[in-house]
């Protein structure tokens, strides 16, 4: 009663409650001396063209490949990762592992979805970095934003397995990205009226899902605690939303694109727009972006390619054809990172005199190595921008390393001193030191 | 009772023979197996990592063991104590029994899934509007008017037209007391949605028309009314609820302009643009949908079957903006639902009234005093309006967890309310149901009429459907597309007739009199329209409208032969025997499959050229490891060799006529030589493990748990009155819906008694 009380004080007027209500929002000027950080994931499916994806050369004096070819104004913002591997084995195929493995570095449990080879496998059992970035955020006052993390998606099917979830909240919790510019907008800027209603109710909704915990089974339980759990979280956005103000106005969208294939472009140049104005009003400090799905069968046909982008992976080295259309494929991925890149560039960081680039470290990744041999080693790495403090500038090799110890690199970067994650085990050797 | 007890004691001496054996063999496995395959058969890291389970009989296993095992010295066990080795890992761990026994399931609390949520907030808005019988009519009712106005007594004909789709010309339309120059007509009626999704619906004409569907206000949807009388073509997205009817109503003029035509079409989920057919429209005019368009994340399908095991973030708002929407629809239509008038003075009162309606018909249950209090009384009164109070009693009860998770109870134990929503919910995927008569639902005999009272409904068929299409892999948006050189006829539309094709000859099978299982695999027949007959060679007859067309029994049978299916187990350029195998081995046969030891790619060009796809399979999957599985995968696969990448039947391939005759090894160890799809689809329609796999999945398709949860012997159970019903499939759904219904049935006598 106290909560729903406090809600009525502060004002059930439409414009307090802008999660609900249109208006987005903002840790208005919230005095933060820390330095801002932010982290994006980027991934595309299906592994790369090596020949045309590598830096012949190790070290500071690198040329970019073809594929990279379009991200050459930011090569000394650049950090190309080679032979980094996903080591994770045990259940599930290697698309399987690529996905849902890939940020968590951790094994998938045994469950009874079938891939094209191996033993089926179910959802991964660990947490992935970016959730793991995003709660050591949210742990802190001054870090804390809305939303903590956005997952947005390009072209993701509308279907829930191994293949097309790289998100994990924890164990077993697979967060799905939002694939629809419009339903992000709805979620960032709010397009629903009633939150005075809203707000008036989740207090009793509490007070029913208690009452009912005890009548249930104790294995039954868990749900509805969790529900609780997601009530009182939305409770509490309201109330966060109420303080915010919006720094930059809410993008406009042009309206009518729908959610299908031969969109991708428009939508991955949407989904990119709101991500970046989301920054610059401080909704979350972790986001990804996603496109397709492991074995995602695009079919680019404004690149004019018509066949599928996961079938043309499998063609073999010698197949020219084959081999020209994904080098295709992956350099226009590239030219999507080169709008990310270049909007958090041209972009001033709020309350300070640089750029959103100097404050967010994106990186570029792939489910797999490579498409034919569906290998998880040499999986592409390129990170961008300065937002963990790592020396930029460099084409560097390794020799299957893990890329656990990747993610302790981003997450040390980020000041959250981790002995380990994902499997223990993948983590030999420590933290990838990349100052 | 000496009987009996002779009966008994005959079961326990079989029972303790082979317990014997068992316990033998369970010594044996301790000192030979133990090391590779672990103590419960679960594989031990770096010897035999793979678990040991499948659908192997004892003497499969036991022949098995004594040439193979130990691998390293296979003469060690041998003949009798393979035997024991096999009897006891069949029954400890191996075998499907036993891993159920092993890990029992049991009926897990769940929510509501999207679908289920959608449904049950449409019928929950529904019912307090007033229904009409959509009856069996087919067509819209057409009024042809004298004029440019659709005025009563210019009126000169009406009728139905089963399309809409003309071209008048220049001339006047039907009559000639109706002036070319100017006249107008309406078309009035219902569309039904075969399934979830958006429909585009589609106008063209060079006149003014006005289209309005699922309209609650009199804004139409398209408002084409001034024309320069130049062809257009209008469209607009709807989502639409499968399984429902949805009003329709389409206005058009000419005045003066030369010509008039006009076209009502549309797109449905996985379709293409095409006129709208005769079969999804109806004369009656029903009442407006609630549809729920707010995006749900997709539910875990992770076992299989889509369930509301979980809950997210993610669900959990977007059931809260769902009930948003929903309050916010029932507000603006205040007054029709709740039957009462603004400005009189009963309207505080009335609200309330109907506030109180929807919580209890929400809940499926009038309520108690207390918590008509919580739920509805406290919310009215003070400075709050009507409007804004019934707003948030919907919100409230939308996201209330006694809406959201159906299987928690109202009191102590389950009563006649829930029984009834159980078996809504199972049918049709919604909570409410209207019940004629409400009779005390305690005894399986009376629940089983409910049932099949319940049973032939537009949404049951919309579940149904949607049942097949996951049982025949072909949900969701499948890519069907051959490489145009090869295959030039087989465009965008011949595959969406094809689909229907299929769904007819589905309905066909399971709406019939018989409701025959048996004739899903063996029917002689498919449905074919002039399009589709041509392209696959089979005569030549006009026309848009599907026919059944007979085959020799020969050449096809039944879905396994159906060209859409077919030519979705196909690769690009070529048919892929592989594909077809394991999709009549797992779904149509019920076995089980382990996955391949290791990944193998089909390269078409790595094999000579000259090569049958049957040599070139049959070389790919030679070795051992693959022959495990692939000796009952391929010769399933070969038997459908005789039909193409897009389901047309050959008697060649590479000139040299195709060999479809092979071996195939039953689940029983039986040997069999099948020639061709019928030899296939007589095995599979009298194969006991067959039918078990088709109830399994229907089970977990129609009530979202496991078919174990509701007892291990569930199953049996039900395979032997599906088998007493002559294979009756609209049976078994009443069997299996009203089994699921029935859980902690033994509570309600204390309830109601």
């Amino acid at each position: 009663m106290i909560r729903r009380t406090f809600l009525r004080e502060i004002g059930l007027s439409a414009a307090s409650l802008p999660f609900l209500s249109g208006l987005p929002s903002l840790q208005a000027a919230a005095a933060d001396s820390a330095r801002k950080q932010r982290m994006v994931i980027m991934i595309s499916p299906n592994g790369t063209i090596p020949k045309s994806f590598w830096p012949d050369t190790e070290g500071r004096d690198f040329a970019l490949k073809e594929i990279l070819a379009p991200l050459e104004s930011y090569r000394e913002r650049m950090l190309v990762l080679r032979g980094m591997s996903n080591k994770v084995r045990g259940d599930g195929d290697s698309h399987m592992r690529g996905m849902s493995c890939l940020l968590t570095g951790k094994e998938l449990f045994p469950g009874n979805i079938q891939g094209g080879s191996h033993t089926p496998a179910g959802w991964c059992s660990g947490i992935s970095i970016d959730q793991e970035l995003k709660n050591h955020f949210q742990s802190k006052e001054a870090t804390r934003t809305r939303f903590g993390s956005l997952e947005f998606g390009v072209g993701v099917p509308d279907r829930a397995d191994p293949w097309t979830r790289m998100v994990y909240s924890g164990p077993n919790k697979p967060v799905g990205a939002i694939d629809d510019p419009y339903q992000m907008f709805k979620k960032l800027y709010g397009q629903l009226e009633d939150k005075e209603h809203l707000g008036s109710v989740l207090d009793e909704l509490q007070t029913d899902l208690k009452k009912l915990q005890k009548m249930v089974s104790p294995e039954d339980r868990q749900m509805l605690a969790e529900h609780a759990e997601f009530v009182f979280e939305m409770e509490n956005e309201l109330k966060a939303a109420e303080s915010q103000t919006l720094h930059h106005a809410a993008p406009e969208l042009e309206p009518g694109i729908s959610d299908t294939n031969d969109n991708i472009p428009e939508i991955s140049r949407m989904q990119i727009d709101l991500m970046v104005n989301a920054f610059s009003n401080d909704m979350a400090r972790v986001s990804t972006l996603q496109y397709t799905n492991s074995v995602g069968q695009a079919r680019m046909r404004w690149l004019g390619i018509n066949e599928g982008h996961h079938g043309l992976s499998h063609e073999l080295d010698d197949n020219e054809d084959a081999q020209k259309k994904l080098v295709k494929i992956n350099t226009w991925f590239a030219e999507q990172l080169n709008y990310l890149v270049t909007k958090l560039a041209d972009t001033p960081e709020p309350g300070a005199d640089d750029s959103m680039l100097d404050h967010t470290t994106i990186v570029w990744t792939n489910e797999l190595g490579k498409g034919n041999s569906h290998t998880l080693d040499n999986i592409p790495f390129v990170l961008l921008g300065n937002g963990f403090g790592f020396d930029m500038g460099r084409s560097l090799a390794y020799n299957k390393l893990s890329i656990n110890r990747l993610w302790m690199a981003f997450a040390h970067g980020a000041g959250h001193h981790l002995d380990s994650f994902g499997n223990p085990e993948l983590c030999e050797g420590g933290v990838l030191d990349l100052s | 009772m000496p009987c009996r007890l002779l009966f008994l004691l005959v079961i326990s001496l079989a029972s303790a023979l082979s317990e014997d054996t068992r316990q033998r063999g369970q010594v044996i496995y301790g000192k030979l197996c133990v090391e590779c395959h672990g103590p419960k058969g679960e594989g031990v890291a770096d010897e035999y990592d793979e678990p040991l389970f499948g659908d192997r009989t004892i003497p499969d296993l036991a022949k098995l063991i004594h040439k193979t095992m130990p691998e390293d010295a296979a003469d060690l066990c041998e003949d009798t104590d393979a035997e024991a080795v096999a009897s006891y890992i069949y029954e400890a761990f191996y075998s499907e029994a036993a891993r159920a026994r092993n890990k029992p399931v049991r009926v897990e609390l769940s929510r509501l899934t999207a679908s289920q949520f959608q449904q049950s907030a449409a019928d929950l808005v529904g019912s307090f509007r007033r229904t009409k019988e959509l009856g069996s009519e087919r067509g819209l009712n057409a009024s042809y008017y004298e004029g440019r106005n659709t005025r009563r007594d210019k009126r000169k004909l009406e009728r139905i037209d089963p399309e809409i789709h003309f071209n008048f010309k220049e001339a006047s339309p039907v009559l000639k007391e109706i002036k070319a120059e100017a006249f107008a007509i309406e078309w009035e009626g219902s569309v039904i949605a075969p399934e979830t999704g958006v429909y585009e619906f589609i106008v063209r004409t060079e006149n003014g028309f006005r289209l309005s569907v699922n309209a609650y206000s009199d804004k139409p949807l398209i408002d084409g009314w001034v024309s320069s009388g130049k062809m257009r073509e209008e469209r607009v997205s709807v989502t639409l609820l499968g399984g429902r009817a949805y009003p329709v109503h389409l206005e058009y003029f000419k005045f003066k302009e030369k010509s008039a035509s006009i076209e009502l079409a549309w797109k449905p989920p996985h379709g293409v643009d095409s006129v709208i057919p005769k079969e999804v429209l109806a004369p009656v005019r029903m009442a407006p949908v609630m549809v729920v368009s707010t995006a749900f994340p997709a539910d875990d399908s992770s076992m299989g079957y889509v369930r509301g095991i979980a809950v997210s973030k993610a669900w959990h708002e977007a059931t809260t903006v769902a009930s948003i929407e929903v309050a916010n629809h029932v507000v603006a239509n205040l007054g029709s639902l709740a039957g009462a008038k603004p400005d009189s003075e009963e309207w505080a009162g009335d609200i309330q009234k109907f506030a109180g309606r929807v919580v209890a018909q929400a809940f499926r249950r009038p309520l108690t005093e207390r918590e008509l209090e919580f739920y509805v009384r406290r919310h009215f009164g003070g400075e709050v309006t009507p409007e804004v109070a019934v707003k948030r009693v919907i919100i409230l009860t939308l996201s209330s967890p006694h809406f959201l998770y159906p299987e928690i109870l109202s009191g102590d134990g389950i009563d006649s309310d829930d029984v009834a929503s159980r078996l809504a919910l199972y049918l049709r995927d919604s909570l409410l149901s209207k019940r004629s008569q409400k009779k005390v639902l305690d005894d399986p005999k009376v629940i089983r009429e409910l049932a099949t009272h319940l049973l032939d409904h537009p949404l049951t068929r919309a579940k149904v459907r949607g049942f097949f299409r996951h049982w025949l892999h072909i949900e969701g948006e499948l890519d069907l597309a051959k490489d145009p050189e090869l295959f030039p006829d087989f465009d965008q539309e011949t595959i969406v007739e094809m689909r229907r094709s299929l769904d007819m000859f589905i309905d066909e099978v399971v709406w019939s009199e018989s409701s025959d299982f048996r004739q899903l695999l063996l029917a002689d027949y498919l449905y074919l329209n002039g399009k589709l007959a041509d392209f696959m060679g089979e005569g030549t007859f006009d026309g848009r409208e599907f026919r059944k067309v007979y085959f020799d029994p020969k050449a096809r049978a039944g879905v396994l032969t159906h060209p859409y299916l077919l030519a979705r187990f196909a690769y690009h350029r070529s048919t892929s025997p592989i594909h077809r195998g394991v999709f009549v081995t797992r779904n149509v046969l019920g076995r089980s499959l382990k996955p391949p030891p290791e990944a193998v790619k089909f390269e078409e060009s790595r094999f000579d050229p000259h090569l049958t796809m049957r040599e070139k399979v049959t070389e790919l999957t030679k070795s051992k490891a693959c022959m495990n599985c692939h000796s009952m995968i391929n010769p399933l696969g070969f038997s459908l060799e005789r039909f193409d990448a897009v389901g047309r039947f050959r008697f060649e391939e590479q000139n040299r006529p195709i060999e479809i005759e092979s071996i195939y090894e039953t689940i029983d160890g039986e040997r069999i030589s099948i020639n061709g799809a019928r030899d296939v689809a007589e095995h599979a329609a009298t194969n006991s493990e067959a039918q078990r796999g088709f109830i399994q999945h229907l089970f977990e398709h129609l009530v979202k748990q496991s078919c174990n949860a509701y007892g291990l012997d569930t199953l049996d159970s039900l395979h032997d009155s599906f088998v007493k019903s002559g294979f009756h499939i609209r049976k078994l759904i009443v069997d299996i819906v009203t089994t699921a219904a029935c859980h902690q049935l033994d509570t309600l006598e204390t309830q109601e008694s």
